[in-house]
């Protein structure tokens, strides 16, 4: 890969780093003991876990009623985690493929993690409507279309929440190849500079006898550009068919055809918020400021600000169109957001969604990264917000005011929620413990350039 | 077997061929090339490795899927000697009367495999074809665990010839014996009672909970006979109640919801005005309600009857006081009566018999008696006489007694002073209770003598004059215990067992057969006292109809005399002066009435018809009460009234109810069961110590409570809480006049043009047409007592989930009845003009959140704090159930497929198949689908029936018990419908409209249910499918429901 450098443009990694320096630096988390700062967050995050697995155990055991779901809102927080999830997982995917295919080369150093991200945020997602079913144990595999000894059963492909399990399997097992697949030169690198037995052996198995000669390398660039282009049409069509789920519903303030693009620009704009949050995180935690620069925070608000911006673009469209429409119970679901009793979880929303994003447009803001930080958070709260309100606000009050009924959560549904992001840390953690956070392979092939 | 005819499968079996004939003896048609399979040489195999690779594919997949089979074992105990009557599978139904109340229902009952599962109305039964929601419930008080088991002694277990030894020696030393016995019509039992007071000298007391006494003293004064008259409401005109709740809980609710919806059919119907305090059911039913505060009721009725005998120029009752009420209201109730002279009621639920005689001198002036009230064929239903106990507490108290028995009676519970009652039974030695529950009163008696359910009891009833009725056993005894009259006659020496045993070989009923003293009894009786019944056949007729009428009473001139010219003081005396004064109203809940099955689950779980509240009772408050005192809804009070106080009572807003007036149900305050704490808790509170004595009864309305909020609050567990329309389109209604007009009155409004993705359904069976089954709804009927609640639930076995869980709106039933508040604009404030609310501007009755904000707000600004808007409600009633959608939201999204449409226009919940993922649930538009969010049956969490052997007695074999996690819904009682398709197909015939009946429509006194055949077009259903007031729900949605609801129309 030959570029013409231009010095006008900033590095894209910074401080002249040397090949050498690139391996050592990022090698070092998994060659070295782990610190006491991964130690108190890796116990904390299987504190969490465990939560979750008791949780999930009661749900399971007990039955949905340990949750505070009614005859009317008959989903709540857990829907309302599952798009949140799988939302965050989108940026992985847009970083990792659509930005490889326009050759994005500031994406090198953050696609690792936005990846792996990806494939813990939708684990943690595929969760929710996993055990948000009344018979899980039947349930988990009867949505596929399986040969049994029943009789004659079919699924319904007419059901959007059947298009999910196919949408989301698919995701997940595309992202997964394509981050194992990124992975596999720099597990090589690592076997190669393993001094331990069991890490020559592990990292030997793992990186399935990767040799580094040029037809390696070719394939592998082919193989990439392949994946990209199949995970492509999956970062628009997997939150697509989620909000189908609700989209082809007749609920008042479901209903909408803008829901698609709504909801990739929603999924894109809290991916991008989690990623933030992480990076943020791990490049002060890790001292990888030199990879991931400011110039990448940078970028990555400026998508923050664009996505968001695109939803609340959708979130007025919608008012719009339920005023025009006439109908009235479409009117009254969306004059019920805004003033209704859920009033404050809709303007959170706005406030997080639209306006806070709005502080973008100052260069201070794009690259103070405490900054960007607080706003991140605040996206993802925004983001879980968003997905409340459609999925609580539009149930409770729906066509026949005799089942209009509130809805709150018991500790179990709070306990399922901050228990994934138990499991979302435990994995990150042991992620950033044994396998390199940064593409060690791609970013040596860009630490003289600028762009 | 000769005769059968011979169908042939093709020409060649007609014919006979050779070839035909060659090939019968083949299995197969075609040779399988199983030659070329096995004539293979040295092991070269002539079929190729792609048919190698199918084989083994195949037989793989084979093996694995035959391997996935698990089947399961079931057992099955076949009978060894068949009773004759039994057939498994099959249900049998008896005639019978229901004995959990006095009124006396005649009812059928089914029975399956020997347990009797449902109670429903017997149709040729004076009461129709209907039941009441108690009625229903009242079956599981069969299967109680609450229930003794043994007769008790000193609160120990005995047997029966301890115990009969005892008493009878106790009873042979009493100089007095006393037999206090609620309402008893049944001619054979008071024979008992007669025969058992020649051996000891006894006085019989009938008391009832809530007596009729000033109705039969009135009756006694005026007409000469202590009685309560037969109403035919259907023949009336005009209908003026004066708080009397004749649909819900007065007298015979359920004969009167038949007779009055039959005198309401659109075009000719009565009209129905309604005075009163608290929102009752029969005054969210009137056309014309007025809020009354009922300590004034006396001056209403005295100044209704001078407007009515100045106009026909008789005495006038000496008034002082004046009533003066806005927009001539009496004026114009007294012009509609006079106009329909001879065609009108006229009552009250007051118990004064001043009032009382006032109401019979109106319905003398307006000719009414012999026209619509009778009062030769009159009902036994209520006998009971306040002063009569009142009485006997006096006595028993100076020692007049020496033993009491007490039958189907629980003073201790329901006497306003429980002390003064204990008091007296302190001074009787022998104290006998035939309770079947240790209640209130059995827990202070020396000896209980466990009465039989009434479903295990022979008997007979006389609930009216000449309207007789049998009861029958339809399980023999659960447990040890014994028919009351077998009780008393077994203690004067007639409990002999029967030398010959009527029912040997019967194994059902022989098992226990002391029952059986009974049954020769009452045969002997009815053959000996009986005019038409003459001998054993007969007698197994009436048997097997249930019922035996005699003739009716020709009508006959009446005398009707009254003082009423002394009656000035008599009412000024009971009309407070101060207009101030807080009235308090007692009342009885349509469910639990007067507490005597306070317990039972079914009654508590459903919902109050117009508060819908379930599982307490509560003080109801009018708006510009709460707003004064600050009480807000939640909040608990303390009240009291002549030194009697309760505290941390509940506090519910009800619109409707009058200002300066407060409402508490009476029948709480009993031991029930619940979720909660396990087992037994007390189930709401008390309100019988608040009866005032007045004038020789007991009343129900008391003026000058004190009512002052406490410390802490309280959440009342409501199926509905957003009680208004919110303007939207579900219920449609129209006056009479613009009904006379256009018969699309209020269903007029243009229909959408609808679009639809798929072609319809065609309910075709190959090529003719199958069955299509829909419903249809009168709304204009439906009285919304919820009867069919509680018949759904049993029918198909829904859980009851308790107050907890009704909170977190999870209850199950299949059937709701949606009940709507219109806020009548009385003072016309116009918020038309405000922007905000501009396009949510309601001019007369206002339904809209928005909209009762703006009248709350023009309220506060006035400051004279009346809330007219809040007392003056109109009300709709709407009974809901799943609408089978031809076009169902629900059908589309399940993943596995779970609900179906049927071929025969169902919907249908498949539970085996569902995963329970709710998205069904959340999709449709009615909120009819419940989910199992526990494992209801077999959790002692919650402690119902579903979990315990006795209780499971209930089931209904025919549907299935849901597990956690799965959906359900009404399904139409798709088990009836196999039921009669497969009756119609044994006897080769077609099906006939009406022969299947769903459970709620069974159980509708109102007759407002109509279900059957679309594609039967002569079927009722599909004529009012295309009756001018039909409308489907939410129609620009384009479900094509199964369910169809009929325009209400007021008669305004």
């Amino acid at each position: 890969m030959s570029h013409n450098i231009t010095t006008i443009r900033p590095r894209l990694v910074t401080k002249d780093k040397s090949l050498a320096d690139v391996s050592n630096e990022i090698c070092r988390p998994i060659e070295n003991k782990p610190s006491t700062t991964w130690k108190i967050g890796f116990t904390l995050a299987v504190i969490f876990f465990g939560l979750l697995a008791f949780t999930l155990a009661l749900t399971t055991l007990v039955g949905i009623g340990t949750w505070g779901l009614n005859k009317s809102v008959q989903w709540g927080w857990d829907i309302t985690n599952f798009v949140w999830w799988i939302g965050i997982g989108h940026a992985g995917t847009l970083i990792s493929a659509i930005l490889l295919l326009f050759r994005q080369k500031w994406r090198m150093s953050i696609n690792r993690s936005a990846e792996a991200m990806t494939i813990f945020a939708v684990l943690c997602a595929a969760l929710f409507p996993l055990f948000h079913m009344g018979r899980v144990w039947v349930g988990a595999y009867w949505v596929f279309p399986l040969p049994n000894a029943f009789g004659s059963l079919w699924v319904n492909f007419n059901s959007p929440l059947l298009w999910d399990v196919f949408a989301v399997s698919t995701y997940f097992s595309v992202s997964l190849v394509f981050w194992y697949l990124g992975l596999i030169p720099d597990i090589a690198t690592i076997r190669d500079r393993a001094t331990t037995k069991g890490r020559k052996f592990w990292y030997n198995f793992f990186s399935m006898g990767w040799t580094g000669s040029t037809r390696t390398w070719n394939r592998y660039e082919v193989v990439s550009l392949i994946l990209a282009g199949i995970s492509t049409p999956l970062v628009l069509s997997v939150h697509t068919i989620v909000s189908f789920d609700f989209a082809t519903s007749v609920v008042p303030g479901w209903h909408t055809t803008i829901f698609p693009p709504y909801f990739v620009a929603g999924a894109i704009f809290s991916g991008f918020g989690m990623v933030c949050t992480l990076l943020i995180i791990a490049r002060k935690v890790l001292n990888y400021e030199d990879y991931i620069t400011i110039g990448h925070l940078e970028a990555m608000a400026k998508v923050l600000m664009l996505t968001g911006t695109l939803v609340g673009l959708a979130y007025i469209t919608e008012f719009f169109v339920a005023a025009y429409s006439g109908v009235e119970y479409e009117q009254y679901a969306f004059l019920n957001r805004a003033t209704g009793p859920y009033w404050w979880a809709y303007w959170s929303m706005m406030t997080c969604n639209l306006v806070a994003p709005q502080f973008f447009w100052m260069k201070w803001a794009r690259t103070t990264p405490w900054f960007i930080f607080f706003l991140s958070i605040v996206v993802n709260v925004g983001m879980w917000f968003e997905r409340f309100v459609i999925i609580v606000t539009s149930l409770h009050r729906e066509y026949l005011p005799s089942g209009w009924a509130l809805y709150s959560p018991t500790w179990v549904e709070i306990g399922i929620y901050l228990g994934t992001f138990g499991m979302f840390f435990t994995f990150f953690f042991l992620f950033a413990k044994f396998l390199p956070v940064i593409n060690m392979a791609e970013i040596k092939t860009i630490l003289k350039d600028s762009e | 077997m000769s005769n059968k005819t011979q169908y042939w499968k093709g020409e060649d079996e007609l014919l006979n061929t050779p070839s035909f004939q060659a090939d019968l003896k083949k299995e197969f048609s075609e040779d399988l090339p199983l030659d070329e399979v096995l004539q293979e040489n040295n092991f070269e195999l002539s079929s190729n490795r792609r048919d190698f690779l199918k084989f083994f594919g195949f037989s793989i997949t084979a093996v694995a899927l035959a391997a996935c089979n698990k089947a399961p074992i079931r057992k099955a105990i076949p009978y060894l000697v068949k009773p004759e009557d039994v057939t498994p599978g099959v249900a049998n139904y008896y005639n019978s009367t229901l004995g959990a109340s006095s009124e006396g229902y005649g009812v059928q009952i089914k029975v399956r495999e020997g347990r009797p599962i449902k109670v429903d109305g017997n149709p040729n039964s004076f009461s129709g074809r209907g039941l009441s929601a108690l009625g229903q419930a009242s079956i599981l008080s069969l299967y109680d665990t609450a229930r003794l088991e043994n007769p008790m002694k000193g609160g120990k277990a005995t047997d029966w010839a301890t115990i009969d030894g005892e008493i009878e020696k106790a009873l042979a030393a009493s100089k007095k014996v006393a037999i206090v016995s609620g309402t008893i019509h049944s001619p054979s039992a008071l024979s008992v009672i007669q025969k058992f007071a020649e051996k000891y000298s006894t006085d019989h007391i009938t008391y009832d909970a809530i007596s009729y006494s000033g109705i039969l003293k009135a009756n006694l004064d005026g007409f000469g006979k202590a009685v309560i008259p037969s109403y035919d409401f259907s023949k009336s005109k005009i209908i003026v109640s004066f708080a009397a709740d004749f649909l819900g809980t007065w007298i015979s609710p359920v004969e009167y919801t038949g007779s009055y919806t039959r005198g309401r059919v659109p075009g000719n119907m009565s009209r129905h005005y309604q005075f009163e305090s608290n929102l009752s059911l029969t005054g969210t039913n009137a056309d014309i309600r007025f809020p009354m505060k009922q300590s004034s009721e006396a001056l209403y009725i005295a100044t209704l009857y001078n407007r009515i005998a100045e106009k026909k120029g008789t005495a006038k009752i000496p008034v002082t006081r004046v009533l003066n009420l806005a927009g001539n209201v009496l004026d114009n109730v007294a012009k509609d009566l006079l106009d329909n002279e001879g065609k009108s009621i006229i009552i009250s639920g007051s118990n004064d018999p001043y009032v009382q005689q006032m109401v019979n001198g109106l319905n003398v002036l307006l000719g009414n008696y012999g026209n619509t009230i009778d009062l030769n064929n009159y009902s036994n239903q209520y006998k009971g006489l306040d002063a009569d106990f009142d009485k006997f507490i006096s006595d028993a108290t100076n020692g007049a007694y020496d033993a009491v028995i007490f039958w189907d009676a629980n003073p201790i519970y329901n006497y306003h002073k429980a002390d003064s009652v204990k008091n007296a039974l302190a001074k009787i030695k022998t104290k006998i209770s035939l309770s079947g529950f240790i209640d209130e009163t059995a827990e202070n008696v020396d000896y209980i003598c466990p009465d039989n359910h009434y479903l295990e009891s022979w008997g007979d009833a006389e609930p009216k004059k000449g309207k007789l009725q049998i009861l029958q056993p339809t399980i023999s005894p659960v447990f040890n215990t014994r028919q009351a009259e077998v009780s008393l006659l077994t203690w004067i020496g007639l409990g002999e067992k029967p030398a010959k045993d009527p029912f040997a070989g019967k194994e059902i009923m022989a098992q226990k057969f002391d029952t059986s003293i009974y049954y020769t009894y009452l045969k002997n009786f009815w053959i000996t006292n009986v005019a038409g019944v003459t001998n054993e056949a007969a007698f197994n007729k009436v048997l097997h109809d249930g019922v035996y009428n005699l003739p009716m009473i020709e009508n006959t001139p009446i005398s009707f005399t009254a003082e009423f010219s002394t009656y000035g003081p008599i009412i000024s005396k009971m009309v407070p002066e101060v207009n101030s004064a807080i009235d308090l109203i007692l009342y009885q809940k349509v469910g639990i009435r007067d507490g005597k099955f306070c317990g039972n689950p079914w009654v508590q779980e459903l919902p109050d018809p117009v508060s819908k509240v379930t599982w307490d009772n509560y003080v109801a408050l009018p708006k510009a009460l709460a707003e004064k005192k600050g009480i807000t809804e939640g909040d608990l009070v303390k009240v009291s009234l002549n030194g009697i106080t309760i505290d941390q009572f509940p506090v519910l807003i009800q619109p409707g109810q009058a200002n300066n007036t407060i409402s508490i149900a009476l029948g709480y305050g009993r031991k029930g069961k619940s979720a909660e704490k396990g087992a037994y808790e007390t189930i709401g509170k008390n309100a019988y110590p608040f009866a005032p004595f007045v004038n020789g009864t007991r009343q129900w309305v008391a003026s000058g409570v004190q009512i002052e909020k406490v410390a802490g609050n309280y959440v009342l567990a409501q199926t509905q809480t957003h009680n208004t329309i919110e303007g939207r389109d579900l219920l449609r209604e129209a006056t009479q006049t613009e009904f006379n007009k256009n018969p699309y009155a209020g269903n007029d409004m243009p229909r959408p043009h609808l679009y639809e993705l798929w072609s319809r359904h065609e309910y075709k069976r190959d090529d003719n047409p199958g069955h299509y089954w829909a419903m249809a709804i009168d709304l204009n009927a439906c009285t919304g007592c919820g009867a069919c609640v509680v018949a759904c639930s049993i029918e198909n076995n829904v859980p009851v989930v308790g107050r907890d869980e009704v909170r977190r709106r999870r209850e199950m039933h299949w059937i709701r009845i949606d009940r709507y508040f219109a806020f009548k604009n009385v003072e016309h404030v116009d918020y038309s003009n405000d922007l905000l609310l501009k396009r949510d501007y309601q001019k007369d009755f206002v339904t809209k959140e928005k909209g009762i904000e703006a009248l709350d707000r023009a309220e506060a600004k006035k400051k004279d704090g009346e809330y007219l808007y809040y007392e003056n409600v109109q009300v709709m009633h709407q009974p809901i159930m799943c609408q089978h959608c031809d076009n169902a939201p629900c059908e589309t999204v399940c993943p596995v497929l779970a609900t179906t449409h049927s071929s025969e226009g169902l919907n249908q919940m498949t539970y085996n198949r569902c995963i329970g993922t709710k998205y069904c649930a959340n999709n449709c538009p009615f909120k009819v689908r419940r989910f199992n969010w526990f494992r209801y049956n077999d959790n002692d969490k919650f402690d119902f029936f579903f979990n315990n052997d006795l209780g499971k007695m209930v089931i209904n074999p025919d549907v299935t018990v849901r597990t956690r996690g799965v959906m359900e819904k009404c399904s139409m009682c798709v088990q009836r419908i196999q039921d009669g398709k497969l009756k119609a197909k044994r006897e080769r015939r077609e099906m006939i409209d009406g022969e299947i009946e769903t459970a709620c429509q069974r159980s509708c006194p109102a007759n407002a249910i109509v279900f059957g055949d679309l594609n039967d077009t002569s079927s009722e259903v599909s004529k009012l499918y295309k009756n001018e007031r039909s409308y489907h729900l939410l129609e620009e949605l384009n479900l094509q429901q199964g369910v169809k609801y009929l325009t209400k129309i007021r008669n305004i």
